[in-house]
């Protein structure tokens, strides 16, 4: 039986295209002054990965590069949610960015405070725990 | 013109849009603790993939897989939104077989 190499393709590519736009879209969103530039420059290189992968005729390559384009397109999208989970306090505002030191300044909920950054409890948490649970991690 | 790759792209994007709903819901019904089985789940589906000789089948079979394995490391941070009351907290979860010793593990998370 031969050894069929495109899912695992497939799989290391969603897996990887997940992972690396998670983090990148955290981190620059957070360090982004203006958040225009890099939501193009996703949708150029998504759109660039997508003409890739239309264009070669290997199948491997098809496939990688056809689902890390439509990931990337997706991080453009996902620059604005991230954006809104600041406004919401549900991810940490940076200070030292002024775009974000604006939504600190006109968002009564957004904080720099990572509320996520500890360990689960198993039980319901009041807003003065869930500071006190990140404090004490 | 080759469309494979472009549509494959097309429906992991679905693949990973559900990933959203089973994570939370997942978590909300059944916990954390179920990550090391939602894991290894999705690493038997993309081992599974090399055996297929169908493209079509082995990339959905693999995307699936990779999605698994990446939503089994969310749910540790799903389950802190829960607790924080942005999502729907559930007492009653179902627990997993072996879950007094998967409490002593470090849920992953990346």
């Amino acid at each position: 039986m031969e050894i069929n190499f495109v899912g695992i393709t497939a799989a290391l590519a969603a897996f990887l295209g997940i992972w690396l736009g998670h983090v990148s879209v955290r981190v620059i969103e957070r360090n982004a002054k203006i958040l225009w530039p890099p939501i193009l420059i996703a949708i150029i290189l998504g759109m660039a990965f997508e003409a890739f992968s239309l264009a070669t005729s290997n199948r491997l390559l098809s496939a990688a590069t056809g689902i890390l384009g439509i990931t990337i397109l997706w991080d453009a999208l996902e620059f604005i949610r991230q954006e809104n989970r600041v406004k919401k306090g549900h991810a940490p505002a940076n200070p030292s960015n002024p775009r974000h030191a604006r939504i600190l300044a006109e968002h009564p909920y957004a904080t720099t405070l990572d509320l996520l950054n500890r360990d689960p409890i198993g039980q319901q948490v009041s807003t003065e725990d869930a500071v006190q649970l990140i404090t004490d991690y | 013109m080759n469309t494979f790759g472009f549509l494959l792209g097309l429906t992991t994007l679905i693949i990973i849009g559900l990933g959203f709903v089973w994570v939370i819901r997942g978590e909300r019904y059944f916990g954390l603790l179920w990550w090391p089985y939602i894991m290894g789940l999705g690493l038997l589906l993309i081992v599974g993939s090399l055996f297929l000789q169908n493209d079509w089948a082995s990339a959905l079979l693999g995307a699936t897989g990779a999605s698994l394995v990446w939503g089994s490391t969310e749910f540790k941070e799903q389950s802190i939104r829960a607790e924080l009351g942005w999502f729907p907290f559930n007492r009653k979860k179902v627990q997993p077989p072996f879950a007094d010793i998967i409490k002593k593990w470090k849920a992953p998370h990346l």
